[in-house]
């Protein structure tokens, strides 16, 4: 049980928080999902996204129907909190900020510290200070016994250590692990007619949404890696292996039923999109009487 | 129309026509095509009853291998139960060519194959 990745669902969106879940969801389970957490300071910057990570509901039900999950209902798990819990959530923050910014501190000084001894550095400084002399030196002589010029105190090095006003980023946690107002054990589902039950996730309701689960689930036990399809026109790219190392060979779109509609433009915009892009088309066709799913390969002839 | 010299071309097809004049269209469409434009040999007619209408099976001139092609029109419907019983029509039937026509007599063909088979490098 506690093996279990627990998936936390907010109004029907399916979402992992803890990094190391999703390393094993990708390097164990082959699920990938979508990384979706962004800065709130630099909220358009798309190149860079963190945790959560975001699961298409097919890959939820996936991991819960294979045992690897649990579905975590987050907004009941997390209790109203008293004000001594505040409290005491407030100073442990404010504790952990305080330390992160003395380690930052102490780290910034030691990446300082071989600059500071660096003998070239030193060299150049001395050099530096010499001429720096010389020029005084000289402009007395040429100014004559006037009145002595006292030299004006040298301005503070720009060198100097600690910059009053250092800017440190602090991390804080993604996870309500931590809260002692989060109780997760009371709202977790093992089974998603469990889930089902309390209205916590309804997916799949329908025949469509089945006959996608089906064939996700068919495809993944294929041994396939699946991503979303919607930059090539269809439901899913299926990649032979982790889409970070390959590409993907095919688009796969789903027909829900042996008789549901399939208009020939379809094949020919599938088709020649698919082949422009250096990958087939997969018609992946799910029959609810057999339970199985067969597949039809599409691609441009060549001619004609 | 008997005196046609590319008359007797289409004497094959005249049964297949009468049988399924729902699709006769694109039955005569893409026989045309095949024979004519693409330059198939050794044409023959297959008949697919549960697809209400006729395929073809003959050798393209590039690379003689026999090759089956199932005729539609754009407007059509179809479904993967269909596309399955019409592969079940020909024999070897883990390829076959769909052969959509339109109605200004534009043909283009789509390469179906049986399972996930993986497209050429």
């Amino acid at each position: 049980m506690s093996t279990r990745i627990p998936i936390h669902v907010s109004n029907q969106t399916a979402l992992v928080w803890d990094v190391d879940h999703v390393a094993t969801l990708r390097s164990e389970h082959r699920i990938c999902g979508v990384l979706s957490g962004t800065l709130p300071h630099l909220s358009q910057q798309n190149i860079f996204l963190g945790v959560p990570l975001v699961l298409v509901p097919e890959e939820l039900v996936l991991l819960v129907e294979k045992q690897f999950a649990t579905i975590v209902h987050d907004p009941a798990a997390h209790h109203p909190a008293t004000p001594a819990q505040l409290e005491s959530w407030d100073a442990q923050r404010q504790r952990g900020i305080a330390h992160q910014v003395r380690e930052a501190g102490r780290r910034k000084g030691e990446d300082r510290a071989p600059a500071a001894t660096d003998a070239a550095a030193q060299q150049k400084r001395a050099e530096r200070d010499a001429r720096r002399q010389r020029q005084l030196a000289e402009a007395a002589e040429d100014a004559g016994p006037g009145p002595a010029i006292t030299p004006a105190p040298a301005p503070p090095s720009t060198t100097s250590d600690a910059p009053p006003a250092a800017v440190y980023t602090v991390s804080v946690p993604t996870t309500s692990g931590a809260f002692a107002w989060y109780a997760p054990a009371a709202h977790e589902y093992e089974t998603l007619d469990a889930a089902r039950e309390a209205g916590v996730w309804t997916y799949p309701a329908t025949e469509e949404e089945r006959a996608r689960c089906e064939v996700f689930r068919d495809l993944w036990e294929k041994g396939y890696y699946l991503g979303g399809g919607s930059k090539f026109g269809g439901d899913w790219l299926v990649y032979p292996g982790d889409p970070l190392r390959y590409h993907s060979h095919f688009v796969a779109t789903v027909q829900t039923s042996p008789s549901a509609p399939l208009r020939p433009m379809e094949i020919v915009a599938h088709g020649r999109l698919g082949t422009a892009t250096k990958k087939a088309h997969l018609l992946c066709g799910w029959d609810p009487a057999s339970r199985e799913v067969t597949y039809i390969s599409v691609e441009w002839a060549g001619f004609g | 129309m008997e005196s046609h010299p590319t008359h007797s071309k289409y004497l094959p097809l005249k049964g297949a026509v009468q049988r399924y004049p729902r699709t006769a269209s694109a039955i005569f469409q893409t026989y045309n095509d095949l024979l004519l434009v693409q330059q198939w040999s050794d044409l023959e007619l297959v008949d697919l009853p549960t697809c209400e209408r006729c395929g073809f099976q003959g050798r393209r001139p590039e690379n003689n291998t026999l090759t089956s092609v199932v005729p539609c029109s754009l407007a059509e419907s179809l479904s993967m139960s269909w596309l399955q019983s019409a592969f079940g029509g020909f024999e070897p039937h883990e390829e076959l060519f769909l052969a959509i026509s339109a109605e200004d007599s534009s043909i283009v063909y789509y390469k179906l194959s049986m399972g996930i088979t993986k497209p050429p490098l």
